[in-house]
């Protein structure tokens, strides 16, 4: 992991071994397949579901911060708690998770590298189906830090003012408008295509074949040299609703150390769907 | 039991072997040649309705063995449907639970059939984004129960159970090799577990160095509920490239047209793979002019219903008045 601008936010799964159990640290799964968690998780995690708690419950936002307070005390973390963030597709979630902790601004938070199916495959590791015992606490959130965050004014500001990165990470045939949504997804848009001017950087380019991140210098290659990413601009990185962008929003912050990098959580479900905005094929 | 009589004392003991084989029946108006005729090997005439029932019966054997299956620990499997509708009818026949994961993407009519015969079903998205090693979603959550509830869930796990190819080495093969009376000299298989092929070519290549096998593939990005193409075969740790002499590739959606074919020429209710399956045989037919063919059917079309008025439109014209 060395070379990674901040390899503090990344564990591996040895270690999450090494420490199961140890007071302060609390492990969380999230996943896209929401059934997951119950079949089995790592011994002591807690499961988050996206879909029910991890957005506000009316409108279309991330979860407020009252509510990030209550979710988190009900699950038993605490301010001064390390976080490890776990789950399925590679940390999709996770990372989304990893993102909102980040907003509301818990100090230390951590991805497990190579998320679930990296633990499943290893023969050491455990999984239970038991029930997680929490006592509950009294989370504090800070303000959300929007610095982290795109919205749509952002994205046209920035169209408009030609100084941002925008980096798609969705899969080629969304990029190119030939799918709006990968197939069985029911979250979706009114057009095809992407932002103008967005550089196509598939999530998964950015993943080593045993799922775990690839290293300072093939990320490097990828984002800067390839694809064309300016590290000294602005980036924000989109996708279909957010989560496998704040999975490539991680490894340009964190894993390469870009200053400012934003994930824009309305993501083509947002922008495909609004009126007179200047698409690309 | 009286084989004779066909009286059993129970379902599995109508599963196949050499003293039972499934029939093997002659194509007479869809490729054959007098020189090369192609014979169906028909493996819906498994208890179960397809050639997954010899595994099934197989992995079960196994597991009972081992004595790891009661009535509170049962078998959780990923499968694209008839894997897993065997499974489940011989886990009812025992008494042991059976929890099936399946894709999203197999037909309705394999879902139902599922919990019709009292399995409980987990479906999965398995295509939400090419993703390098997330691997596919329906073995992560099988293996999931499997490691978090050992308690409650074996896993057979098809693409890497040596069981699976023992059935075929076993019975395919050697039924095949009885009921040619020695002449086979191509077998034309799909590639799923890869159990079949491995299983078979290793038996009839043993007796017959000679014997070409030729496994037909679908197109890329196909929909062929069972089938893998050799893009997604990484999965199946049965999978042995030296006991395969050709790899044809078809595009899938003729696996739809001749599976009409083979039932309005032949009579013979076939499904998709095996319409893929004969239109990979006459291929060879035409290339290498003589020979017996072997075709193993591996299930009927009453489960695709779906997928072929999907595929094949014109079968919905006229059907309400």
């Amino acid at each position: 992991m060395s070379g990674y601008a901040h390899p503090e936010v990344l564990v591996s799964t040895d270690w999450v071994q090494e420490n199961l159990g140890k007071p302060g640290i609390k492990l969380i799964e999230v996943d896209v397949d929401t059934k997951a968690y119950e079949a089995g998780h790592i011994p002591g995690a807690v499961g988050f579901n996206w879909q029910t708690q991890l957005q506000d419950g009316v409108r279309r936002d991330i979860l407020g911060k009252e509510e990030f307070e209550t979710l988190l005390s009900q699950s038993g973390v605490s301010n001064g708690d390390t976080i490890v963030l776990y789950g399925d597709n590679n940390n999709w979630f996770a990372a989304y998770a990893f993102w909102l902790f980040k907003m509301y601004g818990h100090k230390d938070v951590r991805l497990m590298n190579g998320g679930r199916v990296k633990w499943l495959n290893e023969n050491d590791k455990q999984m239970t189906a038991d029930v997680t015992k929490v006592s509950p606490t009294r989370y504090t959130a800070s303000a959300p830090d929007l610095s982290l965050r795109a919205r749509i004014q952002d994205v046209l500001g920035a169209l408009d003012a030609k100084n941002t990165n925008l980096v798609d990470v969705r899969s080629p045939d969304e990029f190119t408008g030939k799918v709006i949504a990968p197939p069985g997804m029911s979250e979706t848009a009114q057009r095809g295509g992407h932002i103008p001017g967005a550089k196509s950087v598939p999530w998964a380019t950015a993943v080593a074949p045993d799922g775990t991140f690839k290293s300072v210098e093939e990320l490097k290659a990828i984002y800067l040299q390839n694809a064309g990413v300016d590290g000294g601009k602005p980036t924000i990185a989109y996708c279909r609703i957010g989560e496998r962008s704040s999975h490539t929003w991680f490894a340009l912050k964190y894993l390469l150390g870009l200053e400012n990098v934003r994930n824009y959580d309305g993501s083509w479900t947002e922008y495909g769907s609004m009126v007179g905005l200047p698409i690309e094929k | 039991m009286n084989r004779a009589l066909q009286v059993f004392d129970d379902i599995l003991q109508t599963l196949p072997g050499t003293e039972n084989p499934t029939p093997l029946v002659r194509l007479n108006r869809t490729g054959s040649t007098d020189a090369f005729p192609l014979w169906a090997k028909l493996e819906w005439f498994n208890p179960f309705g397809s050639v997954k029932d010899r595994a099934a019966s197989f992995m079960i054997r196994e597991l009972e063995k081992k004595g790891v299956l009661n009535g509170k620990r049962g078998v959780v499997e990923p499968t694209s449907g008839n894997t897993g509708l065997s499974l489940a009818a011989i886990c009812a026949a025992r008494g042991y639970p059976m929890r099936a994961i399946v894709p999203n993407k197999i037909p309705l009519e394999k879902k139902v059939l599922l919990k019709i015969a009292g399995a409980y079903l987990d479906v999965v998205n398995d295509e939400l984004c090419p993703s390098p090693s997330g691997g596919d979603g329906s073995i992560n959550m099988a293996k999931t129960y499997a490691k978090a509830q050992a308690d409650r869930w074996v896993l057979p796990n098809q693409y890497e159970n040596e069981a699976n190819v023992l059935a075929h080495y076993h019975g395919t093969g050697p039924e095949i090799w009885n009921q040619t009376e020695g002449r086979v000299t191509h077998l034309f298989v799909s590639l799923g577990t890869c159990g079949t092929v491995t299983g078979c070519s290793r038996f009839l290549k043993e007796r017959n160095p000679k014997v070409k096998v030729v496994a037909v593939q679908p197109t890329e990005g196909h929909d062929v509920p069972g089938l893998r193409n050799l893009g997604q075969l990484e999965v199946s740790k049965l999978f042995d490239p030296a006991l395969i002499d050709d790899v044809l590739e078809v595009d899938f959606e003729l696996a739809y047209e001749r599976a009409a074919e083979i039932a309005r020429k032949e009579g013979l209710l076939a499904g998709p793979s095996s319409g893929l399956i004969l239109e990979g045989a006459r291929r060879i037919v035409q290339r290498d002019a003589a020979g017996v063919g072997v075709l193993i059917f591996p299930d009927n079309v009453f489960k695709y219903v779906s997928n072929m008025s999907k595929h094949l439109p014109e079968l919905l014209e006229g059907t309400s008045a």
